[in-house]
């Protein structure tokens, strides 16, 4: 085999003319860099804030990649403040009635109609985020993250990170009581009420390892756990007038479900899962329960409370149990970057800026917050380093999957009905329906509350 | 002017002459000196005043505004009359927080005043050991709320402490915090657990001014134990009895971290008091008029046990200066 070289009529070689077209290339793009930069820096100083939420992995990338950008644009300073999870949205609420709210923030997926209802909101270019159009910002993400984004055809959130939720096993556990996880995992509700059984201890009638649990401690994580459950059997949260049937049959079968793992297979003890650790996936990392459905459990989160359990990898993620066995799918749900609709226009442009250069190296998110799954599609599932992480397949079919939480400006009064009515029928044995009609009553409530203003 | 008419002055009213120069003293600028001194006076409240003004009685008349009103904390406040009472009046949740208020109120106070009362008692009748352990009593009320809370949570879980105590005497497991029956109970016993040493010492001083010459004629008169405190400590501790009653209701009226750190209000609505209601309705539900208007609610129950507490305290001063 002989090498031909090629020669162009200019006497250049073909590999001198791509060299040449990549040079060409990266000039123009560090033109177009510098001349972002230099229109960044051209403006007098800038001083923005940021607020997000507090996560082991997440808020440190967050803080690298503002760090990153200020240094790239010494005339802008970020002020950057982080809260805890739960508190984030009620600061944000008492910032936008004080006038001090930030000028960009991270906003849960759930609060977008919160904040869109009351124009607090500024519409996102998405061309200014490096999207062509509106359709290619639209390909770039599942459908229900898009639509948790946008209002009346127009862009408010720049979704980062989204999840779905996995049933994360103990493998070991299902060895110990003759069952293969990699083939026995429940498929269905039934299922998981039964393997459950198999894996629970108990001495007397205390749990010495619970089958499977559910979180019990915060209205946010019932509605999580919940809410595919209820989709599963075909519910939905509110009818064509905007009634809340939760009571429906729908309903009542799937709270029905919901009970069933500690009222029909007593695997699981709510009273002593409400009382114990505020972190809820604490006693599966203790293998004080064998399965328990969570959020992507980062490895150093596994390796803090259990390091044996990491080391070993007797542990994994499946999807979540169908109401039709094998189609099970869980709550998909995130975060959206979103920019406040009173910043000044010239701190907007920059918040643009920001958030397209944060989200310019979605390989380095992934190295930083792995294995919590970005949002969009493009730039990181081929990366070698996210492929060579363990069961990333299930966690990202989990999120992509997965069903949205409700979208409704009475959401808080929703999770917390929802929640009183769990505790209700768990821990005090109340009657399914008549809770079930109660939590609608209040939710419709509300609702009216929030038409009339 | 004043100097020619009394020239004309017959000399009996001589002297009076040195007083009114004293009192042409005492006048600076037309003011008497009681009016000067009331001014001084006013200038040293000022500040305190206006302090007060802007943050005490300032935010309150306004949520007293706000409560006639329809206001997401972001959008300007709507007025709408008394809508917001009307719909509290339908709310089953407001009614729940309200009767848990009062079972709260009722069962603390009770209890922090018969612990209180008893502890004093055992202290001031030289048990052996009390005067030593006051000190240890009185520890809990020095520790921080939250990290009392937390190890009460714990200490009462399922497979606490508290059930570990219980079992040898054939209890079984009791869900103190997670049985609707039990929590508010569980949330009293605690609240007495940490407020009555503090009442203790209050009781104390009642006892103490007590004269032992009452005692002493009692005894002689053949009184016991049972009689000389029926008849000679209850009534002349009365008036501390009656404060330590109003100052615990109005305590207890204001609960918020127990209840809200050890059931989050529930199971269910079963330890949701009005403060909780108020923090949720207002900074989760955005409702701030809804919010305002059961603290304004919380505000009327207060107010009662303040008049109270007035009352008792005059008719004790008026008994006094007898």
């Amino acid at each position: 085999m002989t090498h031909t070289k090629m020669t162009t009529a200019a006497g250049a070689s073909r590999r001198e003319v791509v060299r040449g077209i990549g040079a060409a290339g990266l000039g123009l793009a560090a033109g177009a860099a510098t001349a972002r930069r230099a229109r960044a820096q051209a403006r007098g100083p800038v001083s923005l804030s940021f607020w997000t939420f507090e996560n082991p992995q997440q808020r440190p990338w967050i803080h690298k990649r503002i760090r990153l950008f200020t240094e790239r644009n010494p005339n802008v300073r970020v002020d950057f403040q982080y809260f805890p999870f739960g508190d984030l949205g009620q600061k944000l609420s008492v910032g936008f009635a004080t006038g001090t709210a930030p000028d960009g923030f991270v906003s849960q997926d759930w609060f977008m109609p919160t904040w869109l209802s009351r124009n607090l909101l500024a519409p996102l270019d998405v061309r200014k985020l490096g999207y062509a159009s509106g359709e290619a910002f639209a390909a770039d993400f599942p459908p229900a993250f898009v639509e948790g984004a946008t209002h009346n055809g127009q862009v408010y959130g720049y979704p980062l990170w989204f999840y779905g939720f996995c049933n994360y096993l103990n493998t070991r556990h299902f060895a110990e009581v003759g069952l293969d996880a990699e083939r026995d995992w429940p498929k269905s509700w039934e299922e998981l009420g039964e393997v459950a059984r198999r894996l629970t201890v108990k001495e007397g009638d205390r749990f010495v390892r619970q089958g499977f649990k559910f979180a019990m401690h915060a209205a946010q994580w019932t509605m999580i756990q919940f809410n595919p459950i209820f989709h599963q059997c075909g519910g939905r949260w509110f009818d064509a007038q905007g009634r809340c049937t939760i009571n429906s049959e729908a309903g009542v079968r799937a709270m029905t479900i919901r009970a069933s793992i500690a009222r029909q297979y007593g695997a699981e003890d709510p009273a002593d899962t409400i009382a114990t650790n505020p972190l809820p996936q604490m006693d599966w990392l203790r293998e004080r329960c064998s399965m328990f459905f969570c959020h992507p459990i980062p490895p150093a989160a596994i390796t803090s409370q259990n390091p044996r359990m990491e080391q070993e990898r007797y542990y994994r993620p499946v999807q979540y149990p169908g109401v039709e066995r094998g189609k099970g799918y869980s709550t998909t749900y995130g975060f959206n970057l979103v920019v406040n609709a009173r910043a000044p226009r010239e701190k907007q442009e920059v918040l643009h800026e920001l958030y397209r250069f944060m989200m310019s190296d979605p390989a380095d998110a992934w190295a930083d917050a792995a294995p919590f799954p970005l949002a969009r599609k493009s730039g990181w599932v081929d990366n070698p380093s996210v492929q060579r992480f363990p069961h990333v397949a299930e966690i990202i079919r989990a999120r992509d999957e997965g069903v949205p939480l409700p979208r409704t400006t009475v959401y808080n009064e929703l999770a917390d009905q929802v929640h009183r009515g769990v505790q209700r029928i768990l821990l005090n044995r109340a009657d399914i329906k008549a809770t079930l009609d109660g939590i609608a009553a209040a939710v419709d409530r509300a609702t009216e509350a929030a038409r009339r203003g | 002017m004043s100097t020619a008419h009394s020239a004309r002055l017959p000399d009996a009213a001589a002297p009076d002459r040195g007083e009114r120069a004293a009192g042409a003293r005492l006048r600076r600028g037309g003011l008497r000196f009681g009016r000067r001194l009331q001014l001084v006076g006013a200038a040293f409240v000022l500040p305190a005043l206006l302090f007060f003004l802007a943050f005490k009685f300032g935010p309150m008349l306004w949520a007293m505004e706000l409560s006639l009103s329809a206001y997401d904390m972001v959008s300007a406040p709507r007025f709408v009359g008394l809508e917001n009472y009307a719909k509290l009046a339908e709310d089953p949740v407001f009614r729940a927080s309200l009767i848990n208020t009062f079972v709260y109120i009722a069962g603390s106070t009770a209890l922090i005043t018969l612990a209180g009362l008893a502890l004093a008692l055992a202290i001031n009748t030289a048990v052996p050991g009390a005067r030593h352990c006051m000190t240890a009593m009185f520890l809990t009320n020095l520790m921080p709320i939250i990290a009392v809370t937390l190890v009460w949570r714990f200490l009462l879980h399922p497979f606490g402490l508290v059930n570990q105590l219980l079992q040898p005497f054939g209890v079984g497991r009791v869900d103190w915090l997670t049985d609707e029956n039990l929590a508010m109970p569980a949330i009293i016993a605690v609240t007495a657990w940490r407020f009555a040493p503090y009442f203790m010492v209050v009781f104390l001083a009642g006892l103490l001014a007590i004269p032992k010459d009452y005692y002493e004629a009692a005894e002689i008169d053949g009184a016991g134990v049972v009689r000389r405190f029926v008849h000679v400590t209850l009534p002349l501790l009365m008036p501390t009895l009656f404060f330590v009653v109003v100052v615990s209701a109005l305590l207890a009226s204001r609960i918020f971290l127990m209840p809200y750190i050890m059931t989050g209000g529930g199971p269910g609505d079963a330890t949701r008091v009005l403060s909780m209601l108020i923090y949720e309705t207002g900074f989760s539900y955005l409702k701030m008029g809804e919010a305002a208007a059961i603290s304004v609610v919380l505000f009327a129950i207060m107010l009662v046990f303040t008049v109270l507490q007035m009352q008792i305290f005059m008719r004790s001063e008026r008994a006094h200066l007898r």
